[in-house]
């Protein structure tokens, strides 16, 4: 795999777990009802 | 509910920019491409460190005052703070394992007083989930939360105790030993994270407020139920 994919890939991976959980977050508050 | 859209809004232009820059800065001689990981690896660590800070402050705080608020600035925290050490340790092992020639070793002070870090802050989420009464739960993992925080100076300066792997710290009192282009895009993805803790530090503890109001109407329903049909036949 080339260096550039790697960094790619990690940027993406890290960032997507990041704003995946501020999403987590806004739909458990909805589920609460309020 | 705002505020964290703002504030997440903000972030996410912060590490737009970052990004950019880092991705634009020319790659180190000898680390190459890989060096750019240190604009995830690095504000990832500060903010794990930010976040522990932050929960044992919170725990002080519940300690002295009983407070609700400071028990669920405490557990947010310690959440957040665990998503990014393992963000910092994932990080951390892709770029070892390009530029050292091996992803981890446990002989090594600061991985291995990391990984004992999350594991214990692992423990501490564990820990509240296991307790259902509200002020045991606060009470025993603000107890933790407060002794737990003396390994985040003993990771800091892992580095300069013993000796490691990893490297010591780029920034010092007397300069910086990064070229300008990588500092400046460090910095900004430093400054973009925090930004990004703060409004998911928000977000959290928004949660976990509107989760114990939900459990105290639960409770209140519960009390003032009205008998069944069989009940009232009975009487």
């Amino acid at each position: 795999m080339s260096e550039a994919l790697v960094v790619g890939i990690t940027f993406a991976a890290s960032y997507g777990l990041i704003f995946g959980y501020a999403a987590y977050l806004h739909v458990r508050r909805r589920k609460t009802g309020r | 509910m705002k505020r964290v859209q703002i504030l997440l809004g903000l972030a996410a232009v912060g590490i737009a920019t970052g990004g950019w820059l880092g991705l634009n800065a020319p790659p180190d001689a000898l680390q190459g491409e890989y060096s750019r990981i240190i604009n995830v690896h690095v504000p990832s660590s500060w903010l794990a460190f930010l976040a522990f800070g932050v929960t044992a402050f919170g725990s002080i705080a519940w300690l002295i005052r009983r407070k609700p608020k400071w028990d669920r600035l405490a557990a947010s925290s310690a959440e957040i703070g665990v998503l990014f050490t393992g963000i910092a340790l994932v990080t951390g092992m892709i770029w070892g394992h390009a530029v050292w020639g091996r992803a981890w070793d446990w002989g090594d002070p600061r991985l291995a007083s990391t990984a004992v870090m999350f594991f214990v802050y692992l423990g501490y989420l564990a820990l509240r989930a296991t307790i259902d009464d509200p002020t045991v739960r606060a009470r025993r993992s603000a107890l933790l939360g407060a002794i737990a925080v003396v390994q985040v100076p003993l990771v800091y300066f892992s580095v300069n105790l013993w000796r490691s792997l990893h490297q010591t710290q780029s920034i010092r009192p007397d300069g910086s030993t990064m070229p300008d282009e990588m500092l400046r895009a460090m910095l900004i993805n430093v400054i973009a994270f925090t930004i990004l803790y703060v409004a998911l530090l928000y977000a959290r503890m928004g949660v976990a407020k509107a989760e114990s109001e939900a459990d105290q109407r639960g409770a209140s329903a519960e009390r003032v139920k009205p008998p069944l049909v069989d009940e009232v036949r009975d009487v």
